[in-house]
Parts: C-alpha cells; sequence; structure tokens
C-alpha cells in the first residue's frame, strides 16, 4: 500500500468512502429489485457490481487505516528517536566536559610532582646511586607485555 | 458466490498487510577524546644511573595509567548511560 502514501489523506479517505458507499447502496438497491420493476433486468449486476465495490472498499479502508496507524508509529517512533539522540548529545557534552577536567587535574598533579622532584633531584641523585640492574627491571615492567608476546 | 466471498474477504485481509517501521537509529557517536587509544608507557635510559630519572619515568607512567584508568571509566560510564537511553525506545 506504499502508493497511498502519494495521495492527500482526505482525498483518499473520500475515495474509499465513496466506494464503500456506492457499494453499500448498490446492494441495497439489489435488495429492492422485487419491488421496482424496471430495475429487475439488472439484479445480478448490480448485485456483482455492489459485492466488488464493497469488497474493494474494504480492502481500501483496511489498507488506508493500517497505513494512517503506521505513519502515526513511525512518527512517533522518529519523535522517540530525536529525543533519544538529544540525550545522547548531552551525555557526550557531559562526558566531554570531565574528560577535559580529568586531564586537567592528572596533568597538573604531574607538574607539580615533577617540580618537587626537580627541587630534591641533587639531593637524591647524590645519595643513591642505581645499579644498571634498576632501569632494566623498570623498562621490563614498563613494556607491554602483549607487544613481547606477538 | 460463496467461493468468491472467501477469495474476496482473502483479498481484503491483504490490504492490511504490515511492515516493519521505517526508523532507523543512528549508533551514538562517542566522544573524540576516548577513542584515542592509550600510549605505551615510558622507559628510562638503560645507561643512566640517576634515580631522579627513574623517578620521573614513573611519575609519568602513573599519569598516563590515571588517564587510561580515566578514558576506561568514561567508556563504561558512557555506554551504560548511552544504553539506558537506547533501551528505553524498545
Amino acid at each position: 500500500m506504499w502508493f497511498l502514501s502519494f495521495i492527500p489523506d482526505s482525498f483518499l479517505h473520500f475515495i474509499i468512502l465513496t466506494i464503500l458507499v456506492s457499494g453499500v447502496g448498490l446492494y441495497i438497491l439489489g435488495l429492492l429489485t422485487n419491488f421496482i420493476p424496471v430495475i429487475y433486468p439488472f439484479k445480478e449486476p448490480i448485485r456483482i457490481v455492489s459485492t466488488i465495490l464493497i469488497v474493494a472498499g474494504v480492502y481500501f479502508l483496511g489498507g488506508y487505516n493500517t497505513e494512517m496507524d503506521w505513519r502515526k508509529k513511525v512518527e512517533e517512533a522518529e519523535a522517540k528517536v530525536a529525543a533519544a539522540e538529544a540525550k545522547s548529545a548531552e551525555v557526550n557534552t557531559k562526558i566531554k566536559t570531565k574528560i577535559i577536567t580529568r586531564t586537567k587535574v592528572v596533568h597538573d598533579r604531574q607538574i607539580v610532582i615533577k617540580r618537587e622532584l626537580k627541587e630534591v633531584e641533587k639531593r637524591i641523585n647524590e645519595e643513591c646511586r642505581l645499579d644498571p640492574v634498576v632501569t632494566k627491571i623498570h623498562n621490563d615492567a614498563a613494556i607491554n607485555p602483549m607487544s613481547i608476546a606477538k | 458466490m460463496k467461493q468468491f466471498l472467501i477469495l474476496f474477504s482473502l483479498i481484503t485481509l491483504v490490504g492490511c498487510t504490515t511492515t516493519a517501521v521505517p526508523v532507523a537509529v543512528k549508533f551514538p557517536d562517542a566522544p573524540d577524546q576516548l577513542k584515542i587509544q592509550c600510549p605505551d608507557l615510558k622507559l628510562v635510559d638503560e645507561k643512566t644511573l640517576r634515580l631522579s630519572d627513574v623517578l620521573d619515568s614513573v611519575t609519568t607512567n602513573y599519569t598516563t595509567y590515571y588517564e587510561c584508568k580515566g578514558k576506561i571509566d568514561d567508556w563504561i560510564e558512557w555506554y551504560n548511560l548511552q544504553k539506558s537511553i537506547y533501551d528505553k525506545l524498545k
């Protein structure tokens, strides 16, 4: 029933109701043929045409209502998705702000610690001379084990 | 006539055929900062015998760790929040 989306709703509804009402009207007329001698010879064609019109009317009415239901559902779903995307963007902004704050705090802390280290650098280097194995152990621990495993 | 009625009834039911709602939900985009991989840890020049150099490297590596930990925490938070938002769509 995709083609229904190209026709204006009110016009479509009017056409469908016209088909259905014409069918019902013709069917009633078909029942009265016994009392109206002029149209008696058309009794069978009237019944056939009215049946076809009723079936077509019911078919299109069903299709129209289904189409309208789906359009409503699509609109609801689109509204929900738009709301979810807005909320999602809000979450991203919140997390971005958090990242900026955290990065600054972590870096500032590093600067403070390194400044502290700089102040005592001379003293600790005078008092302590490292065994070369210390740097090797440090580097071994710092190397990503997965890069060694490759 | 009865056969026609059955056939026409079947045809009328076809009019109620439904299809899936054509609304695409876009996968949410994560903040760019979270998409950067964590760096490798800093190594010390193996020739150095200065404790301050080792301490400097350790400090840098701790910073790297906290940055990376923060990133993982943010990913978890991002995922949980986005999931709760998109679960409500169902």
